[in-house]
């Protein structure tokens, strides 16, 4: 994305009487930009966890299983135990992000009560309704939300994401999709902010979005909110690569702890985030790093496994 | 005059903040060509006057500061040669001398400032929130057409799992090892100034100053009454100490260059002193 977000001091509700308040927008996203230019990991239990901490994570996700074993496994994704997710936010002193399934608001719900830092709410698990996302503005927990499009991003946004992640493919080891995304949302904001106003409204029709979400966005040059790269990303240079198109930071699912080193990697892709246009600290952390993730080739993929396919 | 000012660009919102320094130089005097650039290796450490280091993850900051080569650089620049440097939340708690509540292990600290900083404070990300914050020290700053009433205006802050200042800790050469007999606490290196450097032996020799104070929460939501009212002084969200200046919370988040400008007008001074001084 060309540039950065400049500061605001207009979300969310002014301050209270006494001049303190919670839970504000500018709340909600601030801690979004506090993890620009790092890396979140997804893990699977507290030692997974410690992994990711020693590692450099900026956060952690908390999940059952990673995208891909519930890829290889099948069934209902769900939020995950409680308990796991409580060991967890005991262990390490990085934010804690934590997945609820697609429209689930109970889930969100439960997660909001454990305390979470982040929810996603995330295609990777078996989406809960087939229409709608939930409604984010009212939990006091921010949310980030995954988009193929800008449409999707500005809906997202729209229904309270305070921060966003390029879908991809997750569970693949296969970058492609991060790409694609990325740089069709690129792609659409440069076309929108070539646009007069009246333009615009019809842009906004037919992608879905609301016009004042879209103006600013336009204005800006970016979207309004943090946006991470997702899905695929399985190496020091994945995620060069995502930075380099203008992400402000990367996701790692499966791509660490399916990998032959995941200490080693984990490692080597957060200095890479930092270094992202230093092709010789590339080269140094992307050498005898050990076995990638496997991977699947999404391009022969059937349609109906594409898990970015989820959400409306 | 040429000053080139640095920020920390190894993880968190350094944007944000070079983005609020290009503002603040509208603010201030002419004469000065300010020079503001991201740093990630130690030869751009070393063309820098003075450095911000942004709110972001600590722990990331501080692993990835060791891979890259940059402890070291930081604690020379912060510490033996006592440059400007302004810390704001994670940038505080690497900035302070002692911390408590950090991962397992413990994290590695650059020091600077004679404090004990408690990470998380206030607790997780629900626990965030925005204040706003009298600041005594900007009123006191002359120059500017701005009127007196915007300067002396509430300061609107952002504490995003914020760490505070939990106690201010005496002076001592060497590092504060009192601090590191305290269970989970971790203590920054000494790293003396350099002997024949005098602004460096003054920073060094300057005490710990509280810049500003958080009211009470409890106390103020429930009551309305101010913290000096209730008679809690609140807890301690600004601190300064020779040439080091931290907050616990983000003026980087909320468009108000206010603070920008009174920093960048404390290293003009202290970059034409030491230049006079040459």
């Amino acid at each position: 994305m060309a540039g950065d977000i400049p500061a605001t001091n207009g979300h969310g509700p002014a301050s209270n009487g006494n001049g303190q308040s919670t839970n504000t927008f500018e709340v909600k996203a601030g801690l979004a930009r506090m993890m620009k230019g790092g890396v979140i990991m997804d893990v699977v239990n507290a030692e997974q966890a410690r992994i990711a901490e020693e590692a450099g994570a900026c956060a952690v996700m908390a999940l059952e299983r990673v995208p891909a074993d519930i890829r290889a496994q099948g069934g209902v994704a769900r939020m995950s135990d409680p308990k796991m997710i409580k060991e967890i936010m005991e262990t390490v002193t990085i934010p804690v992000m934590a997945k609820a399934r697609i429209g689930h608001f109970v889930e969100c719900q439960i997660l909001e009560a454990l305390g979470v830092d982040y929810i996603d709410e995330s295609e990777v698990l078996t989406p809960a309704d087939h229409l709608h996302h939930v409604e984010k503005h009212p939990f006091s927990v921010p949310f980030v939300c995954g988009c193929r499009n800008l449409g999707e991003a500005l809906r997202r946004i729209s229904e309270g994401a305070a921060m966003i992640r390029t879908k991809g493919e997750a569970g693949t080891g296969d970058v492609v999709e991060a790409v694609r995304h990325m740089r069709t949302v690129s792609g659409e904001i440069a076309k929108a902010s070539q646009m007069s106003d009246m333009e615009l409204r019809v842009m906004a029709k037919d992608i879905g979005a609301p016009f004042d979400l879209l103006k600013e966005t336009a204005k800006l040059g970016r979207l309004p909110v943090v946006n991470f790269a997702a899905g695929g990303v399985a190496t020091p240079a994945d995620a060069a690569l995502m930075m380099q198109l203008g992400c402000d930071g990367v996701f790692v699912g499966s791509g660490i702890f399916k990998s032959g080193d995941a200490a080693k990697r984990a490692k080597a892709i957060v200095q890479a985030v930092t270094h992202f246009r230093d092709a010789k600290v590339l080269a140094e952390v992307s050498t005898d790093l050990g076995e990638a993730m496997v991977g699947l080739n999404v391009e022969k993929m059937p349609e109906d496994q594409k898990m970015a396919k989820r959400g409306w | 005059m040429n000053i080139t000012v640095g920020v920390l660009a190894l993880q968190g919102a350094f944007a944000e903040h070079i983005y609020l320094l290009i503002q603040a130089t509208k603010h201030l005097p002419q004469g000065l060509t300010w020079h503001f650039v991201e740093v990630r290796t130690p030869d751009q450490l070393a063309e820098c006057d003075a450095l911000i280091l942004p709110g972001g993850e600590s722990t990331t900051m501080s692993l990835v500061a060791a891979r890259s080569g940059m402890l070291e650089p930081l604690r020379q620049f912060v510490k033996v040669h006592r440059r400007p440097t302004w810390g704001t939340c994670a940038g505080l708690i690497l900035l302070a001398e002692s911390a408590n509540r950090t991962k397992k292990g413990g994290q590695d600290l650059i020091g600077g400032l004679d404090v004990r900083v408690n990470r998380n404070h206030f607790g997780r990300q629900t626990e965030s929130f925005t204040a706003d914050l009298d600041l005594p020290f900007l009123s006191g700053s002359s120059a500017s057409k701005t009127e007196v009433d915007t300067r002396t205006k509430s300061f609107r802050s952002v504490f995003i799992r914020a760490p505070i200042v939990e106690r201010i800790l005496p002076h001592q050469p060497g590092a504060q090892d009192s601090e590191s007999r305290i269970s989970d606490t971790v203590v920054a290196p000494s790293r003396p100034p350099a002997a024949e450097d005098a602004a460096a032996q003054k920073a060094v020799a300057a005490q710990v100053e509280v810049m500003a104070r958080l009211p009470g929460r409890a106390t103020g939501l429930e009551t309305g009454q101010t913290a000096r009212e209730a008679g809690e002084e609140g807890d301690i969200v600004a601190v300064r100490q020779g040439n080091v200046f931290g907050t616990s919370f983000h003026p980087e988040l909320t468009g108000d260059e206010r603070i920008h400008v009174w920093w960048l007008k404390r290293v003009g001074e202290m970059v034409s002193d030491r230049r006079g001084a040459v």
